[in-house]
C-alpha cells in the first residue's frame, strides 16, 4: 500500500533521514520505534508532505506522492495525527471533528462516521459542545484521533499517541486503535516511544537509529529480540 | 474584601504619584522675578485624585477577577450579559429594525456634515470588516491593509483621469484590482507569521504609498489628484447635497452587502478552514486544508473590500493624495477590528463608530485625541480583552439539538 523508497529528508542542511525504505500492506499495524531523534516523526511529517523529502520515492497505491502538497496527500487518503496532538483549542470538539471531514461532501456518510466515533470514544459525545482546549490530555489525544479517522482515511498515521498519558489512557487508546484496524480495516502506521506497547498491538515492526532503519520483522519476534529487548524495552 | 490592606495600597501609590509629578506640578520656577512658586494645592489635588483612581482601579479588577471565579465555579455554560442580549430575538429584531429605519431616515433630518462624517463611519465599517477577515478569522496581522484602499481609490482616480470611466464601472474593477494585489502581498508572506508578517505587511503598505508619492508621471505625486466626480444616477445632475445622500445610501447598501457575504463566509467551508488556520497550521494542514489557498483567499478577499471603501472614499472626497493612506490609518482600522472584537461583525460596526464618530463629535478635545485613545485602548485590554463585542461563535451551537448540528 506504502513503499518508501531511499528516502532522504534534510532540515536545512542536517540530513534527518538518510535512506529509509519501507514497506505496509493493506490492513496492517506498522509501528516504527526508536530512540530520541531517531528520525520517527521526520519519517512521518516526510510521508505527509509537510517536510517533503529531497530524495527517494513514496509510493503510495503504486503513485508516488512525494512532491504533493500535504492537502492533496490527506485527499488520498492519508490522515496523519500530529505529534503533541495539536487539537484546535478553541472550537468545541464538534467542531474539530467537522474539521477532519474538511475534504468530504458526502453528508450521510459523515453523520454516520460521527456516530461511530461517539460509538468509540463515548466521552467525546458528552464532551461535544465543550472547547477542545478545556478537554484533558487523554480526551484530547482521542480528539485528535477522531478528527483524523473522520477523513476516512485509507492509511492513518499515529504520531506518539501515548505522549504525556496515564498508562490507563493509554491502554484504552491503544485498544482503540487495534479496534478501528480491525473493524474498518483502517491500515495503521504507528510511531511510537513506547516499544513494549506498540509492538504488542503492531503486526510488524521498524527499528529506527539516526536516521536508518536497522532492523524489520514481525512484532512477536521483535519483541523476543535480545538487542530490541536491551535497547527499547529496558529488559 | 481586604479593604485596610487596599486603602493602604492606594495610599501609597498617592504617594508614589505626589513624589513622581512634583517636579512638573509643584514647582514652578518665575523666570522674570527669579523666584519659585510652590503649589502645594497642586500636590494635593495629584495626591486626591491618583488616591481614588487607584481605588477604584483596583475594585473593578476585583469585581472581575470575582466575576470570572463564578463563571468557571458553574459547570453550565454562562453567557455574559452582552450574549445573552446579542443572542435574543426579542431584543435584536426591534433593534434591527429600528436601525434600518434610522439609516433610512437620517440623512433627512440630519445635516450635511453628520451625513458626511457618518458617511466616513460607514466606509471605516467596511474596511473594518474586509480587514476583520484577515485579522480576525485568519489570524494574520496584516499591518499594511490602507495599500488596499489606497489601490481602490487610485484605480478609481487614475481611470477617471485617463479614460473617463464613471464610478460604477470602477467599483469592480478597483475591488478586483486590490484583490490581485492582496494576491500578490499573499504570495512572499505565505510562510510568514505573526511578528514577521506584520513587519512585511507594514513595509509594503509603505511601498504603495512611497510609489505614489514619488512616481509623478504615474500618479501626480504629493499635489494628487482632484475633481474626480461623484457617482451618477443614470445622468441624473445632482447638488453636492444630494450627491452627498446618494453616496451615504451607496455606503449603506455596501455595508448591508459586506455583512451578508462576511456573515456567509464565517459559516461557510472556507471560514471554518481560516479559523483552523488560525488555531495551528499544522493541524490544518494534517486535515487537508490547503494552506497557501486558505491565506491567499483570505489575503484576497480582505483586500477587496478595501478596494471598495477605497472607490467610495475617492469619489465622496474627490480629491486623493497619498496622505490619505498613511500607516496611521492602518494603525487606525486595525484598532477598529481589535476595539470592537476580532471576528465579531457587530463588535467591528461599534468600533468604527467609536473610533471614527467619537473624535469628530469631540472636537472640543481634540488635542487630548490620542491620549483618550491610548487610554481607551489600556482600559479595554484590561476590562474587556476579547474586545467590546466579543465573537459569539464559542456558544451559538448550544442552541437547537446536536443532530442537527452534525449534519451541517
Amino acid at each position: 500500500m506504502l513503499k518508501l523508497k531511499d528516502i532522504r529528508t534534510f532540515y536545512g542542511n542536517i540530513m534527518a533521514l538518510k535512506g529509509v525504505s519501507m514497506d505496509i500492506s493493506e490492513g496492517e499495524i506498522i509501528t516504527l520505534i526508536g530512540a530520541n531523534g531517531a528520525g520517527k516523526s521526520t519519517t512521518l511529517m516526510s510521508i505527509c508532505g509537510i517536510v517533503p523529502p529531497r530524495s527517494g520515492e513514496i509510493l503510495f497505491m503504486g503513485k508516488p506522492i512525494q512532491h504533493m502538497k500535504p492537502d492533496r496527500i490527506v485527499s488520498l487518503g492519508i490522515s496523519q495525527v500530529p505529534e503533541g496532538r495539536r487539537i484546535f483549542p478553541y472550537l468545541t470538539v464538534l467542531e474539530n471533528l467537522d474539521m477532519g471531514a474538511f475534504l468530504r461532501n458526502d453528508k450521510e456518510n459523515v453523520k454516520r462516521d460521527l456516530e461511530y466515533i461517539f460509538e468509540l470514544f463515548p466521552i467525546l459525545a458528552e464532551r461535544r459542545y465543550q472547547t477542545g482546549g478545556t478537554l484533558s490530555g487523554g480526551e484530547q489525544q482521542m480528539l485528535a484521533i477522531s478528527r483524523a479517522l473522520m477523513a476516512k482515511p485509507r492509511l492513518l498515521l499515529l504520531d506518539e499517541p501515548s505522549l504525556g498519558l496515564a498508562p490507563l489512557v493509554v491502554k484504552q487508546i491503544f485498544d482503540i486503535i487495534t479496534k478501528v484496524n480491525s473493524e474498518q480495516g483502517t491500515t495503521i502506521f504507528l510511531v511510537e516511544q513506547n516499544a513494549n506497547l506498540a509492538l504488542k498491538v503492531a503486526h510488524r515492526g521498524y527499528v529506527m537509529e539516526n536516521g536508518r532503519i536497522t532492523l524489520s520483522d514481525n512484532a512477536a519476534s521483535l519483541l523476543s529480540n535480545e538487542d530490541v529487548k536491551k535497547a527499547y524495552l529496558g529488559l | 474584601m481586604n479593604t485596610i490592606k487596599e486603602l493602604k495600597k492606594s495610599f501609597l501609590i498617592a504617594l508614589w504619584f505626589m513624589f513622581l509629578t512634583f517636579p512638573i506640578m509643584v514647582i514652578k520656577v518665575n523666570t522674570v522675578e527669579q523666584t519659585i512658586d510652590w503649589r502645594w494645592n497642586r500636590l494635593a489635588m495629584v495626591g486626591i485624585f491618583s488616591f481614588f483612581a487607584s481605588w477604584i482601579w483596583r475594585y473593578l479588577l476585583q469585581r472581575k477577577e470575582m466575576g470570572q471565579k463564578r463563571a468557571e465555579e458553574s459547570e453550565t455554560p454562562t453567557l455574559t450579559f452582552q450574549q445573552r442580549v446579542l443572542q435574543n430575538p426579542k431584543f435584536t429584531r426591534p433593534a434591527l429594525v429600528v436601525i434600518c429605519i434610522f439609516a433610512a431616515i437620517f440623512p433627512f433630518y440630519f445635516s450635511m456634515y453628520q451625513v458626511n462624517i457618518m458617511t466616513t463611519a460607514l466606509i471605516y465599517v467596511i474596511l473594518g470588516l474586509g480587514l476583520n477577515i484577515v485579522v480576525g478569522l485568519a489570524g494574520l496581522l496584516d499591518l499594511g491593509y490602507v495599500a488596499f484602499y489606497a489601490v481602490g481609490a487610485y484605480s478609481y482616480a487614475l481611470l477617471n483621469v485617463h479614460f473617463g470611466m464613471g464610478f460604477w464601472a470602477c467599483l469592480p474593477i478597483g475591488a478586483g484590482l486590490a484583490m490581485l494585489f492582496g494576491i500578490v502581498l499573499g504570495f512572499p508572506v505565505l510562510r510568514l507569521r505573526g511578528d514577521y508578517l506584520a513587519i512585511v505587511t507594514l513595509g509594503f503598505g509603505e511601498i504603495i504609498r512611497l510609489i505614489l508619492e514619488n512616481w509623478n508621471e504615474f500618479s501626480f505625486g504629493p499635489s494628487g489628484i482632484a475633481n474626480i466626480p461623484r457617482p451618477g444616477f443614470f445622468g441624473i445632475k445632482m447638488s453636492i447635497h444630494q450627491s452627498l445622500i446618494y453616496i451615504y445610501f451607496i455606503m449603506v447598501a455596501m455595508v448591508i452587502f459586506t455583512i451578508f457575504v462576511v456573515r456567509r463566509l464565517q459559516d461557510s467551508r472556507i471560514g471554518r478552514a481560516w479559523i483552523a488556520l488560525r488555531e495551528d497550521e499544522v493541524a490544518c494542514q494534517a486535515t487537508g486544508i490547503d494552506k497557501t489557498k486558505t491565506k491567499l483567499s483570505a489575503f484576497a478577499l480582505g483586500a477587496t473590500w478595501a478596494g471598495m471603501g477605497g472607490v467610495v472614499f475617492a469619489a465622496k472626497t474627490t480629491f486623493i493624495n497619498p496622505a490619505s493612506f498613511t500607516i496611521w490609518e492602518s494603525i487606525m482600522i486595525l484598532c477598529i477590528v481589535v476595539l470592537g472584537g476580532m471576528g465579531s461583525i457587530v463588535g467591528v460596526i461599534f468600533g468604527a463608530g467609536i473610533l471614527i464618530l467619537l473624535p469628530e463629535y469631540l472636537r472640543a478635545f481634540s488635542e487630548y485625541r490620542m491620549l483618550m485613545f491610548a487610554a481607551a485602548l489600556v482600559l479595554m485590554m484590561v476590562f474587556r480583552p476579547h474586545g467590546i463585542i466579543s465573537a459569539v461563535r464559542r456558544t451559538y451551537q448550544f442552541e437547537g439539538s446536536p443532530e442537527k448540528k452534525a449534519s451541517s
